[in-house]
C-alpha cells in the first residue's frame, strides 16, 4: 500500500485512449459498480446526513423567501408567525382596528381592539359592532394577535414594475454570456500553452499572470477606468466585454491545474498520429475537460451575473445598458429600502444562473470510466 | 433520473419566470414600461440615439449599438452637462424617473446644451465619484448633495460667486444664514441654497393617549404638563421622564415600573438622530471639534448628550440599541419611528420620504431644550459644480434651473430655501396624508438650526467621520463603558489624524 | 528568476530545433494572456507603483511631488497597518482550513456513489453561490442576530440560555463571519467534482482489488489525483482570504465593530483609496499585500513539488 501514490497514477495513466471515436466514454448510473450487502445501509445513511446537512445549509434561504412574501410591517415586528401573514384587522368607524383573542368569562373571544389602554382597554365585538365597546382589564399587549396566510405575491410584481426588469434582464444575459464565451476561448488556449508547451520564461510567466491578482482590484480602478475612458469605452460594454477574451489569472490557474492532471501520452500519440497542436486541444484535451469547461464556464456566469463594481462605474447612468446588480441597488438606498423587494428582486436574479447551473451539472456526475478499445 | 430532475426544474423556472411576468400589475405587452415613459415633454430627437422611446415593444433588440458603441448623446456640437446623481436621495426608482423629465424638460428649452442624467445608487455612489475625477472624467453637476456629503470631496467644488456677480443671481432672496452655510471652509461661495431639512420631533399621538400622556408641545420654547398636573420646561429631562414611561415590554410594563423586561421591549420612549454622532450633540448646543486654537475640542454640551444618549439605551432602555438600529429585520429602513413602535424621535423635515409607515396618527412638535436653549440640528442639500468643468457657465445655467425646479424639491422632501415657496410646499406634502399635520412647526423650526453647522468641515474630514462613527457604533453596541474616557480616547485619536494632515 | 510554479527547468543550453517548435507554438497559445496583459494590466499596476512615491490624494492639497520612500516608512511606522494585518491573519487561521477542507467534504459526498439522487443535492448546494452577495450579506445578518435570527432562536429552544452573539461579539465574530462564507462553497465543491470526475474509475477498481478500505482509497486515490486541484483551492484561498473586507465593509459599514475585529487589512487599503482618499498611502499598503501575498505563494509553489502530483506535465 505504501507505494500506492506513485504506483497508481502511473497505472491509470496507460488506460487512457485515444481519439474521439475510439475512445469508449460512460457516465454516470452505467459506472456503477454492482451493489453488495451494505451498500444500502450505507446510501441511506449518506443520503441522510446531506439531507440535515442541506436543510441546515438552505435555512436562510427559506427564510429570504418568506421575506420575499412579507409585508414590512410583518418584517419588523416580533412575534409574528414564520409564515406570510397580515394581522386580521375589523373596520369600525372608518378604522381598521387590529382583532385579538382576548380572555374574557372563562372563554377566548376574538374581539377588535378598541381603545388601547395600560391598565384596561375597550374591545368591540366584531359580530355586534353596534353594542357597547367592551372593558377588559389588563394589558393588551400580552395578548395574541390574529393572523391570516397571506403571501405578498406583489412584492414580484413591484419589482417588475419599478425597475425595467426585461431590459435589465436581457442586457445581462448578454453580458454573461458573451463574457463566458471569451473567458472560456482565451482561458482555455492560454491554460493549454502554459499545461503542455515549454518555452523560456514559462515560470515567471506563469508567476506573473498569478500574480495579477495579488493587488486588491480598488487601487487598480482609478488608473484602469482611466485606461478605459481614453480608449472612449466608458458607457459601453466594451470595459466589461473585451478584457475577458485576454484571459483572466483564476480560470487560466484552475484549467493548467486540471489539464496537469491529464497524462501527456495521449497528447504525443495524436501528435505521432499527426494532429497539430489546436487538434490535440480540441480532439484530445477538452474531451476529457469538460467539467472544469462547465466549471469555468459557470464562475464566470455567476460572476458577471453578480458584480456590482464593474457596471457600476462603466454603465450606471446609462440605463439601458445597466445589469441587474446595478437595478436592484435601487431597493437598496439611503432613504429607501424595502427588504421584501430586495428578496423577491434576489430571486428573480437568481434564476437563469441556477438554471445554467441544472442544465449543465450532470457533467460533474461520478468519476468516467475509461474502458481504452485498443490500447 | 438525473437528467429528469434537472429538465423539471428548469421547466419550474421557466414557469416561475412567466408567472411573474404575468401577475405583474402593467399589462405584460410593454415590458419597458418603466416609469420613464410617462409621457414627458420631450421624448423627441433631442434626447438621441441612447434614449429610444421607451415602451416601444422592440425595446430588447435596441441596445446594442448604444451598449457596444459609445453611448452618444445629444446634437453634435452640444455642449455637454453631466448631472452626477444620488450621493444622498434621488435614486430611487421612481425619483429617477422625474428626474430624467427635469433633464428633458431642460433639453428642450435650452438648444445648444444636452444635460445628460446620471443615477448612480447610493451605496457605489461616493466611490464611482472618487474613480471619476481621480482619472480627470469628472462630472459638472452633482447633487442633491448635504453638506457633509460634499464635504467628502473637499476642495472639489466651484466657488460660484464669480458667476453669480457675473449673471447677476440675486442671492438675497435667500435667509442670509442659509447662504453662509455654503461658505465655510475657505472654498468661497460653494453653493446656492435649494433645499432646507430642519428638524423637528416626530411623534405618534395614539401611544401618548395610551399612555395617559398629553401630546408634545408644537411650539417651540414651551413647556409640558405632566400626567400629575405640573407644568415643566420642554426640555431632555422631561422627555426622559415621559420616554420612561412609554417605553414598555412585551407584558405591558413601562421601564419605571418593577419587573420591567429590558431584554423584551416592544415599544421604546425616544429615538435620537443618531446617523452620526455630532448631530446627537448638535440638538443640544451648536458646536465644532475645532478649537478656537484649531486643535480638537469636545464641546460640553456635546459630552453631556452623548451621556444622555448612552444612558438611555443602556440604563434607561427608552432608545434601541445599536444592534437593534442595524437589524434590517427590526428597523428595515433605518429609522426605527418608521416601525411605528417609537413615540418620539429627533429627525429632520426630508423624513417625510418614510414617515408614513409610521401610521396616520404621527405629527410634529417641537425639539427640547437644553439649558434654556433650543437647537434643531440642521440639513441642506444644494446642487454643486465641479471644480474641473470645462463648462462653467453652460453648467451655472443648469444649476438656476434645477434650484428652481419645483417638482425635484418636491421629490427630495425638501423645504423650499426661499420662504416665498414654502407654503405652496407644504400644501403639496399634507395631501399624502389622512391626519392634519402641523407643518408650521417645521417652518418655525428653521429659527432654531444649529450655527455653526454640525456637519461644517473640520481637518482630514473623512477620516475624522471614520473615528466618530467607529465610537458611535462602538458605544450603542457596548454596554458598561466608561464614556469619560471613551471621549477622551476619541480626543486623542483626532488629534492624531488631525496632526498627520490629509483629507 | 526561476519559476516556482514548474519542476526546477533543467539546464539546457539551446532549445533543439522541435523544441523551437514546439515553444513558438506555446507562445501563440498564451499571446491571448500577454496582450491583455500589456493592454489593460500593466499600465495600471505600473501606475499604482508610482503612487507609492508620490503624494496623490483625490484632491491633490500639497502639489504633486516625488517623495521617495515617506510612503513606506510612514507605513511601517502606522499602528492599524500591523493591527490590520494581525486581523486578516486570525481571520486566515480559521477561514482558510475551512474554506478548503469543507468543500472538498461536500464535494466527496456528492460524489459518493452511495447518496441517492446526488444531482439534485448537486442543484441544491450550488444554489446560495449564486445569491448576489448584498443579499447574502442582508440574508445572513437576519439569521445570526441575536434577536431574531433562526441560529440563536434553535439554541434558545434546545436550552442554551445566552446563545453567542455572533455579529456583536469580538469572540464570535470571526465564526460568524465564517459561517456566512459557508455560502459561497459551490465554487470549491464544483473544483473539486470537476476534479474528481477526472479520476479514473478502475483506480477505486485496482484498490480494492488490492483490499483497500474507503480511507485508504482516499488517502491513497483520491487525495494525490486531487492534488493539483487542492492547490489551486489552497493558492486561491490564500489570495482570497488575504483580500477579504467586502462583508465586514457591508455589515459594519467599515468601522472595525465590534472592537476593531473587522479592521481588516484590505479595508484599511480600501478606506484610504476611497473615504480618505489618500491614493498614495492606499497603493503603499495595497504593494505590501501584493509582497506579502507573493511571498505566501512562492512557498506554497515551493512546497507543492513534494505533494502536488501531475500526471500530465510537459516534459
Amino acid at each position: 500500500m505504501a507505494d500506492l501514490p506513485v504506483m497508481l497514477p502511473r497505472a491509470g495513466a496507460r488506460t487512457w485512449p485515444f481519439g474521439r471515436r475510439r475512445a469508449a466514454l460512460k457516465v454516470g448510473e452505467g459506472s456503477r459498480p454492482p451493489r453488495e450487502r451494505g451498500d444500502r445501509r450505507r446510501g441511506f445513511l449518506l443520503t441522510l446526513i446531506a439531507v440535515v446537512a442541506l436543510a441546515a445549509f438552505l435555512s436562510p434561504m427559506l427564510r429570504s423567501f418568506t421575506y420575499a412574501l412579507k409585508s414590512t410591517d410583518q418584517i419588523t415586528q416580533a412575534g409574528t408567525p414564520l409564515w406570510p401573514a397580515d394581522p386580521v384587522t375589523f373596520s369600525y368607524q372608518g378604522k381598521d382596528l387590529p382583532l385579538l383573542l382576548v380572555p374574557i368569562g372563562g372563554t377566548t373571544r376574538t374581539l377588535a381592539l378598541f381603545e388601547p389602554g395600560r391598565q384596561k382597554s375597550t374591545f368591540i365585538d366584531p359580530n355586534d359592532p353596534a353594542a357597547a365597546p367592551i372593558t377588559w382589564v389588563g394589558s393588551w399587549r400580552t395578548l395574541q394577535n390574529v393572523w391570516t396566510f397571506a403571501p405578498h405575491w406583489e412584492n414580484f410584481a413591484k419589482v417588475w414594475d419599478l425597475i425595467n426588469y426585461p431590459r435589465l434582464l436581457f442586457n445581462t444575459i448578454m453580458i454573461a454570456v458573451i463574457g463566458t464565451i471569451g473567458t472560456l476561448l482565451s482561458c482555455t488556449l492560454v491554460a493549454y500553452g502554459f499545461a503542455r508547451f515549454k518555452f523560456p520564461g514559462r515560470g515567471l510567466l506563469f508567476t506573473l499572470l498569478v500574480a495579477t491578482i495579488f493587488l486588491p482590484a480598488a487601487v487598480t480602478v482609478i488608473p484602469t477606468y482611466t485606461v478605459f475612458q481614453k480608449l472612449g469605452w466608458v458607457g459601453t460594454w466594451l470595459p466589461l466585454l473585451v478584457p475577458t477574451f485576454f484571459a483572466n489569472a483564476y480560470d487560466v490557474f484552475l484549467m493548467r491545474q486540471y489539464f496537469l492532471t491529464i497524462p501527456t501520452e495521449m497528447d504525443e500519440a495524436a501528435a505521432i498520429d499527426g494532429a497539430g497542436p489546436f487538434r490535440t486541444l480540441w480532439s484530445v484535451l477538452l474531451p476529457q475537460s469538460w467539467p472544469v469547461v462547465i466549471a469555468v464556464a459557470l464562475f464566470h456566469l455567476v460572476y458577471s451575473w453578480n458584480d456590482f463594481f464593474g457596471p457600476l462605474i462603466y454603465l450606471s447612468g446609462h440605463e439601458d445598458i445597466q445589469t441587474i446588480a446595478l437595478g436592484l441597488q435601487s431597493f437598496n438606498g439611503i432613504h429607501y429600502r424595502d427588504p421584501g423587494l430586495i428578496q423577491a428582486g434576489t430571486l428573480m436574479t437568481m434564476i437563469i444562473p441556477v438554471l445554467a447551473f441544472l442544465l449543465t451539472q450532470r457533467f460533474f456526475t461520478r468519476g468516467l470510466v475509461v474502458t481504452g478499445v485498443d490500447k | 433520473m438525473e437528467r429528469r430532475t434537472g429538465r423539471l426544474g428548469a421547466l419550474l423556472a421557466v414557469v416561475v419566470l412567466i408567472a411573474v411576468a404575468c401577475s405583474s400589475a402593467t399589462p405584460s405587452t410593454t415590458p419597458a414600461a418603466s416609469p420613464s415613459s410617462a409621457p414627458s415633454t420631450s421624448a423627441s430627437a433631442d434626447t438621441g440615439a441612447s434614449a429610444s422611446p421607451a415602451g416601444s415593444p422592440d425595446a430588447s433588440s435596441t441596445p446594442l449599438p448604444s451598449a457596444i458603441s459609445a453611448g452618444s448623446t445629444g446634437k453634435p456640437g452640444d455642449v455637454e452637462i453631466r448631472w452626477y446623481c444620488c450621493l444622498g436621495t434621488g435614486d430611487a426608482p421612481e425619483q429617477v424617473a422625474v428626474e430624467k423629465q427635469v433633464a428633458d424638460a431642460f433639453n428642450a428649452a435650452n438648444p445648444g446644451i444636452h444635460l445628460s442624467f446620471q443615477a448612480y445608487p447610493y451605496s457605489g455612489a461616493r466611490d464611482a465619484l472618487a474613480v471619476q475625477i481621480g482619472s480627470g472624467n469628472g462630472p459638472d453637476i452633482v447633487g442633491p448633495v448635504g453638506i457633509g456629503g460634499a464635504n467628502a470631496f473637499h476642495n472639489q467644488w466651484l466657488d460660484l460667486q464669480p458667476l453669480i456677480t457675473k449673471n447677476n443671481y440675486d442671492m438675497s432672496q435667500y435667509p442670509k444664514s442659509t447662504v453662509s452655510l455654503y461658505n465655510v471652509g475657505g472654498e468661497g461661495q460653494v453653493g446656492i441654497p435649494f433645499a432646507i431639512y430642519p428638524s423637528v420631533l416626530f411623534y405618534k399621538a395614539s401611544l401618548f393617549k395610551e399612555a395617559g400622556l398629553k401630546e408634545p408641545p408644537h411650539t417651540w420654547n414651551s413647556t409640558y404638563t405632566m400626567p400629575d398636573g405640573s407644568t415643566v420646561p420642554w426640555d431632555y429631562d422631561t422627555i426622559r421622564k415621559i420616554g420612561l414611561l412609554l417605553t414598555v415590554d412585551k407584558n405591558g410594563k413601562d421601564a419605571t415600573q418593577a419587573g420591567f423586561d429590558p431584554e423584551n421591549i416592544v415599544q421604546w420612549g425616544f429615538e435620537p438622530q443618531r446617523d452620526d454622532l455630532r448631530q446627537v450633540g448638535a440638538y443640544w448646543k451648536a458646536g465644532s471639534f475645532v478649537g478656537a486654537d484649531g486643535k480638537v475640542q469636545i464641546p460640553d454640551a456635546w459630552s453631556a448628550a452623548w451621556h444622555y444618549f448612552y444612558d438611555g439605551i443602556w440604563k434607561d432602555h427608552m432608545m434601541v440599541t445599536g444592534p437593534q438600529f442595524l437589524n434590517t429585520d427590526f428597523n428595515p429602513n433605518g429609522y426605527p419611528f418608521f416601525t411605528g413602535k417609537v413615540a418620539m424621535s429627533e429627525n429632520y423635515l426630508w423624513s417625510t420620504y418614510g414617515v408614513k409607515d409610521a401610521g396616520d396618527d404621527w405629527n410634529m412638535a417641537a425639539t427640547p431644550s437644553y439649558q434654556g436653549q433650543t437647537t434643531a440640528a440642521f440639513n441642506a442639500d444644494t446642487f454643486r459644480i465641479l471644480k474641473a468643468t470645462k463648462h462653467p457657465d453652460e453648467a451655472f445655467k443648469v444649476l438656476l434651473y434645477l434650484l428652481q425646479n419645483n417638482d425635484l424639491i418636491k421629490l427630495y422632501g425638501g423645504m423650499p430655501a426661499v420662504p416665498s415657496k414654502q407654503d405652496a410646499f407644504f400644501k403639496s406634502l399634507q395631501a399624502d396624508y389622512k391626519q392634519t399635520i402641523d407643518w408650521n412647526v417645521a417652518v418655525q423650526g428653521v429659527a432654531f438650526a444649529d450655527v455653526p453647522n454640525f456637519e461644517s468641515y473640520v481637518p482630514a474630514y473623512n477620516q475624522t467621520l471614520n473615528l466618530i462613527n467607529t465610537f458611535g457604533t462602538k458605544w450603542q453596541a457596548t454596554s458598561g463603558l466608561d464614556l469619560d474616557k471613551e471621549i477622551s480616547d476619541m480626543k486623542t485619536q483626532m488629534q492624531a489624524i488631525w496632526d498627520a494632515g490629509g483629507n | 528568476m526561476t519559476s516556482p510554479s514548474v519542476a526546477r527547468p533543467r539546464r539546457q543550453p539551446r532549445f533543439s530545433g522541435l523544441a523551437w517548435r514546439r515553444a513558438r507554438w506555446g507562445y501563440v497559445f498564451i499571446a491571448p494572456w500577454i496582450i491583455g496583459f500589456l493592454a489593460f494590466t500593466l499600465l495600471p499596476m505600473i501606475t499604482t507603483l508610482i503612487f507609492t512615491l508620490t503624494n496623490v490624494t483625490l484632491s491633490q492639497d500639497d502639489p504633486l511631488r516625488f517623495v521617495g520612500l515617506d510612503n513606506w516608512k510612514a507605513m511601517f511606522a502606522d499602528q492599524r497597518t500591523w493591527d490590520s494585518l494581525g486581523v486578516t491573519f486570525k481571520f486566515a487561521l480559521l477561514a482558510l482550513p475551512v474554506g478548503v477542507c469543507l468543500p472538498f467534504v461536500v464535494a466527496l459526498m456528492l460524489h459518493s456513489r452511495h447518496l441517492k439522487a446526488p444531482g439534485a443535492f448537486r442543484v441544491l448546494f450550488f444554489l446560495p453561490y449564486v445569491v448576489p452577495f448584498v443579499a447574502g450579506v442582508f440574508i445572513w445578518g437576519g439569521m445570526l442576530n441575536s434577536d431574531s435570527g433562526w441560529i440563536d432562536g434553535l439554541l434558545k429552544a434546545i436550552g442554551v440560555t445566552h446563545p453567542p452573539d455572533w455579529l456583536e461579539d469580538p469572540a464570535w465574530i470571526y465564526p460568524g463571519l465564517v459561517i456566512m462564507g459557508i455560502w459561497g462553497i459551490g465554487a470549491g465543491m464544483i473544483v473539486y467534482l470537476a476534479g474528481l470526475k477526472g479520476i479514473p474509475t478502475d483506480l477505486y477498481e485496482a484498490a480494492r482489488i488490492d483490499g483497500a478500505g474507503a480511507f485508504a482509497s482516499l488517502r491513497h486515490i483520491t487525495v494525490p489525483m486531487m492534488s493539483p486541484v487542492i492547490f489551486y483551492t489552497i493558492v486561491l484561498g490564500v489570495v482570497d482570504v488575504l483580500q477579504y473586507f467586502l462583508v465586514p465593509l457591508v455589515l459594519k459599514n467599515g468601522t472595525g465593530d465590534p472592537g476593531g475585529s473587522t479592521n481588516f487589512f484590505n479595508l484599511y487599503i480600501y478606506q484610504n483609496f476611497f473615504t480618505f482618499q489618500k491614493m498614495s498611502y492606499g497603493a503603499t499598503l495595497a504593494w505590501l499585500l501584493f509582497v506579502i501575498t507573493l511571498v505566501l505563494t512562492l512557498l506554497l509553489f515551493g512546497a507543492a513539488r513534494r505533494w502536488v502530483y501531475y500526471a500530465g506535465e510537459a516534459r
